[in-house]
């Protein structure tokens, strides 16, 4: 950057608006989440610091909600990495055909989730087209539950839907971002296809890949809307938990505790995420 | 260790020729440069060797074997890139040991060999440092230790200097072609830069629009350019048309757009009205002395003082001349010159080069 | 195609093998560009599909395609549901969440993009963050805060949330627009003259317009599509799009209603956020980490 001018107190105020709305609000959200998870301005009138509600951890249905979360979060980041990195690699060279088809992926980007959330769920419902077209072609004998199911493939299934240009935006910049002359040179030096992929394509990628994958995980793991409408009745997730626990039973300082972890989780995800964005802005020369 | 031939060479691209019809033979251990301005062709024809292109026609042979359709993978050929194309996440260690590892070398032999690479390249102690960590000239080198490591049967180099300040330039250059002798590795040199060219190389593939303009050493090349192309190319040249006045045995008068001069040319078939390119070194354009075969008046357009010598603009009958005298040579009389000065110049009849 | 058979064919190895390369690159990109055709395209045609089926015809199992088509969902949805009035919502808190996000952003992506602020990465972070948490979280005790300050089934509390998801992509934007202004001009301004009235109106403004765009688009999308802040502050006293759709989603999952509520909720989007990937450089794109 060139030379920018001195710092002085008059920016330090126009700084405050924006940076300031966001603390003031998602701030002020966070503290009460804490403090409710200890018993602190309490919704029922009595308040005291208590630890009595965080032994809504251990519980069997809070710790099953938690496990589906992550393994949500878990599926969700791996499912639209293993379908955006080869594409990334693909389109790594451009091309007229190239071109096209990066826009017809980037489509679900435009899309909201919820309206993709419907979109999927309509289409793998049991008599939905997907269920349709493996009957016609006798590749199963009864329609499957991909909806609603006890696993949650629905939800996965969603969420790859939406998110794989989202991932496939930051893989493939990385991927782009390689240059050409490396490759060059480790063909070069005697590498074949295989050594390529897993020597120079993965670890300078890395950066890319963390990241997109760090923050797939971040919204598979708190999400409300989708699983509430295409998950398993049981367990939910623990958003969806923590909303229920507080709107429907109004037990809003257990509900409080569920959202310090889902808040912990996040911002533990979200600190690996910066100091990967520093590796990344480092590591590509 | 192996020799390279390439018979009828030619690579397109679309519409364009890139390489055409390009023949050549390099023995076991020479070092081969191929010189030309940009979009001659010398950096396409490199890669060819590589493997990075198919050839449209003609074949590629490291000694008898035929390595058209060999991938660049299974060659034995390494290659120092103009950008280093160092693995910017492995170690120096690591992007030494690279080609190594992908021939299977055993762990022992590559220790000895990266260490024996790092010795010869004077980077011991950088070995955990990473490109990002180095400066232009070290990364350089790191470059050629990667390339020499897996001892090939070819080495290539394509313009890897242009990135390094001037005096770096000249500094490593020696370096290469010392090192480049010591293993006896065949060599070809990728570059733009003639001086670089003319230092360093056994022979010179002087190139122009995907064909070969002449081949040959250093010496050749430039005392005795057969285009126009190529004595305008290296160095600088006076060239001009000529028409035959008269022959007397192996002297011949021509008639030039600056006056009449005496060229002796052993060889030479023209006949009188014939119409001929000739060029001479303005170093040949000296200050006119007594018994000199041509004696041509001009006046000094330009002296520019360059230090150890000084090049001058000469105009003779509406045409420009460029002189270049050495500064000590005629006891500072060239440094005495100034523009506006008319001048006696004498070209001897040898100095001449007659152009195809 | 040269030669009769495969043993009179005399092209040469590497000319054939070349050849067969292309062949097969051009059967890959065709191969992707149909899956990807299906993979868009089935799902939404689906839902095109089930908006326009008629209800007397009813479209079931055996079927490929609905029997007969009907505007008479749309009618449907139009009259018997809260769609009009959730549109009104919609499109009246948008606009004011995007005109308050650009009041707060602009300062503050002024500094942060031609000032070097210590601390300026943690500021950058602190701006990510209301994407970045997850949304449920913040919107059910956020309403506890708004219910304090009886902001909650409010049209301000509504606005006040839209904004908070708004201001993340209007920042991040319109810093990179700042930072792209080159110095060189501004010092040429005031080399001429130019007051900071003058610099505003004349040289930062016009500079930062496309930036500006998109940033307007982002956060106007964000609020049409915000879900979570709405369904936990606003409901039942606003309903906006995303709230309704939800509404045949769950246990009463009315498929042809939900149909037109996709439909109606998509289109516009689509449009706007096209504009602004044709318009602008895709910078603007990957600056705001594409829509999450």
């Amino acid at each position: 950057m060139d030379q920018k001018k001195d710092v002085s107190m008059i920016h330090y105020f126009m700084i405050l608006p924006g940076v300031g709305f966001i603390v003031l609000f998602l701030g002020s959200s966070i503290f009460i989440t804490v403090a409710q998870s200890f018993g602190l301005f309490s919704v029922t009138g009595t308040s005291r610091f208590t630890f009595a509600n965080w032994k809504t951890l251990w519980e069997r249905e809070t710790i099953d909600s938690v496990v589906f979360s992550l393994k949500m979060g878990v599926l969700s980041s791996i499912g639209t990495l293993l379908f955006a990195f080869p594409v990334g690699l693909f389109l790594r060279k451009g091309g007229a055909g190239k071109r096209f088809l990066a826009s017809l992926i980037k489509i679900p980007l435009f899309i909201p989730a919820l309206v993709a959330a419907f979109l999927i769920l309509n289409i793998i419902s049991y008599h939905g087209i997907v269920n349709e077209v493996l009957l016609a072609l006798r590749l199963i004998k009864s329609p499957l539950r991909m909806l609603n199911d006890k696993f949650g493939w629905g939800v996965v299934a969603i969420q790859i839907w939406k998110n794989l240009p989202f991932v496939l935006l930051i893989v493939s910049a990385s991927l782009a971002a390689i240059r050409d002359d490396i490759i060059d040179a480790a063909r070069n030096l005697g590498a074949d296809t295989w050594a390529i992929l897993f020597r120079i394509y993965i670890p300078l990628a890395m950066p890319g890949i963390l990241v997109s994958m760090i923050l797939m995980f971040i919204k598979a793991f708190g999400d409300f809307p989708i699983t509430s409408v295409a998950g398993p009745t049981y367990p939910p997730s623990i958003a969806l938990r923590m909303r229920n626990t507080a709107t429907l039973f109004q037990e809003w300082d257990k509900a409080a505790v569920m959202g310090v972890i889902i808040i912990v989780t996040t911002l533990f995800m979200t600190w690996l995420y910066s100091r990967l964005a520093q590796v990344v802005e480092g590591g590509n020369p | 260790m192996s020799r390279l031939i390439l018979r009828n060479l030619t690579k397109k691209f679309d519409d364009v020729v890139a390489v055409d019809h390009v023949s050549l033979e390099v023995e076991e251990g020479e070092f081969v440069t191929l010189l030309g301005p940009s979009g001659c062709g010398k950096t396409t024809t490199l890669r060819t060797i590589a493997g990075f292109y198919v050839p449209d026609e003609g074949e590629v042979y490291f000694n008898d074997r035929l390595m058209n359709n060999v991938p660049p993978n299974k060659r034995n050929t390494a290659m120092c890139f103009q950008s280093y194309a160092l693995f910017p996440h492995m170690n120096v260690w690591e992007n030494i040991a690279f080609g190594l590892k992908m021939r299977k070398v055993p762990e022992a032999e590559q220790k000895k060999r990266v260490q024996k690479a790092l010795e010869m390249l004077s980077l011991v102690g950088f070995e955990n440092r990473k490109p990002a960590q180095l400066s232009g000239g070290q990364q350089q080198r790191v470059a050629l230790a990667r390339a020499i490591v897996t001892e090939p049967d070819i080495l290539l180099f394509d313009e890897p200097l242009s990135n390094l300040d001037a005096k770096l330039r000249v500094q490593v250059r020696v370096e290469i072609r010392e090192m480049q002798k010591r293993l006896g590795i065949t060599s070809i040199y990728v570059t733009h830069d003639q001086d670089e060219a003319l230092a360093i190389s056994d022979r010179i593939v002087v190139m122009n629009q995907g064909r070969i303009e002449q081949v040959g050493d250093p010496h050749t090349i430039y005392l005795y350019p057969k285009t126009a192309f190529v004595a305008g190319f290296i160095g600088i040249a006076n060239i001009f048309t000529g028409r035959v006045r008269e022959r007397e045995g192996n002297r011949v008068l021509f008639e030039s757009p600056f006056g009449e001069v005496w060229i002796k040319a052993e060889s030479f078939e023209g006949r009188v009205g014939d119409e001929v390119k000739f060029s001479f070194r303005p170093e040949d354009l000296v200050l006119y002395r007594e018994g000199m075969s041509n004696r041509i008046r001009g006046t000094i357009v330009h002296a520019i003082f360059m230090g150890d010598s000084t090049d001058l603009f000469v105009e003779v009958k509406g045409q420009r001349l460029r002189a270049r005298g050495g500064n000590m040579a005629y006891g500072g009389d060239v440094l005495k010159l100034k523009p506006g000065d008319v001048v006696d110049f004498g070209v001897d009849e040898t100095a001449f080069r007659i152009l195809s | 195609m040269k030669g009769s058979s495969p043993l009179l064919d005399t092209t040469p190895l590497h000319v054939r093998e070349a050849r067969r390369r292309r062949l097969i690159y051009g059967l890959l990109t065709a191969f992707f560009v149909i899956t990807q055709i299906i993979w868009v395209g089935v799902p939404v045609l689906m839902a095109v599909l089930w908006s326009l089926v008629d209800p007397q015809h009813p479209w079931s199992f055996p079927q490929l395609f609905p029997e007969k088509l009907s505007w008479a969902q749309w009618a449907y949805v139009f009259k018997y549901t809260n769609i009009e009035r959730a549109l009104k919502t919609s499109y009246s808190v948008a606009p004011l969440a995007v005109l308050l996000s650009f009041v707060l952003s602009l300062p503050t992506a002024y500094v942060l993009g031609r000032k070097n602020i210590p601390g300026k990465k943690v500021f950058m972070l602190v701006v990510l963050l209301p994407i970045i948490m997850p949304g449920m979280v913040v919107a059910l005790f956020l309403s506890r805060v708004f219910a304090a300050f009886h902001l909650t089934q409010s049209f301000f509390g509504l606005v006040l949330a839209h904004t908070l998801m708004g201001i993340p992509y209007m920042i991040r934007v319109l810093t990179t627009s700042f930072e792209s202004i080159p110095q060189d001009i501004i010092d040429a301004a005031e080399n001429l003259g130019a007051g900071t009235f003058v610099k505003i109106k004349d040289i930062f403004l016009p500079m930062v317009r496309p930036g500006l765009l998109a940033g307007m688009v982002f956060a106007f999308t964000t609020s049409i599509e915000e879900f979570n802040l709405t369904f936990v502050i606003g409901t039942p006293t606003f309903e906006t799009i995303p709230t309704i759709l939800y509404s045949f989603l769950g246990y009463n999952f009315i498929r042809t209603n939900a149909s037109v509520v996709a439909l109606i909720m998509m289109t516009p989007n689509i449009i706007l956020l096209f504009i602004v990937e044709r318009i602008l450089k895709s910078d603007y794109l990957s600056a705001s980490l594409g829509k999450v």
